[in-house]
């Protein structure tokens, strides 16, 4: 999350960041993960609206994270529509193409290869100032 | 030591068979995923059997660069209000990021 957080305190003024908060990956009630018991990340798989909005709320709060976290319906449309479970991460460019398309988490949770598409595709910043004067 | 060898020679006659089968198993719903996953020995998923690259395959979906990403309007976590994707069209580029916290 730092690195996330970090891009997102660099680029907000030129990009939109989401989190999209989908279904749990280690649910108690399913595969449940020895790090997560350690780290007292205990959630059940969330059934309803409103136990998914208190898993992302406490997610958002546990993790200090400082994007806008934006939760997916139960049906879970934009997690299947993305491939978006576990993890993953997506850049959309201006014209609503996809940039870049991480590998499936966890492997491929890579917060630098959205960094270096950022940089393709915003101004910098330096420049963006140069060219509102 | 005739029973290490004997294992071995099943694993390995086993090993499409089985590797087929973790790769149904990562093709079903996250919610199936994680039920039978529960029961399955770590060390033969991902150290055995080639489960990493079954992984990534399996998991790939149809979108690719290039595509038109889907549209969506979804709420935000303390119900301040509704985000539209294409709502940036033309203006900005958009991060997303797919994840829960466990």
């Amino acid at each position: 999350m730092p690195a996330l957080n970090a891009l997102y305190r660099e680029y907000r003024d030129r990009a939109a960041f989401y989190i999209v908060y989908i279904q749990e990956a280690h649910p108690i009630d399913a595969w449940q993960l020895d790090d997560n018991i350690e780290d007292d990340v205990l959630v059940a798989s969330t059934k309803t609206t409103d136990e998914r909005y208190s898993a992302a709320s406490v997610c958002v709060r546990n993790l200090g994270i400082e994007l806008p976290a934006l939760i997916d319906g139960l049906d879970n449309k934009v997690e299947r529509d993305y491939t978006g479970w576990p993890d993953r991460l997506y850049v959309i460019d201006r014209d609503g193409t996809i940039a870049l398309k991480s590998a499936a988490g966890p492997f491929g949770f890579k917060p630098a290869d959205v960094e270096s598409t950022l940089k393709r595709l915003v101004p910098a910043r330096a420049a963006a100032h140069i060219e509102s004067r | 030591m005739k029973w290490i060898a004997r294992s071995v020679a099943l694993v390995a006659a086993l090993y499409p068979t089985l590797s087929a089968a973790l790769a149904g198993i990562i093709l079903q719903s996250p919610g199936r995923f994680g039920q039978v996953m529960k029961h399955v020995p770590m060390a033969l998923a991902w150290g055995i059997l080639p489960g990493r690259s079954i992984w990534l395959w399996a998991r790939d979906g149809s979108l690719a660069v290039g595509d038109q990403a889907p549209d969506f309007t979804l709420s935000t976590h303390d119900h301040s209000g509704e985000a539209t994707l294409s709502s940036h069209r033309g203006v900005r580029p958009v991060v997303l990021v797919f994840g829960s916290y466990t």
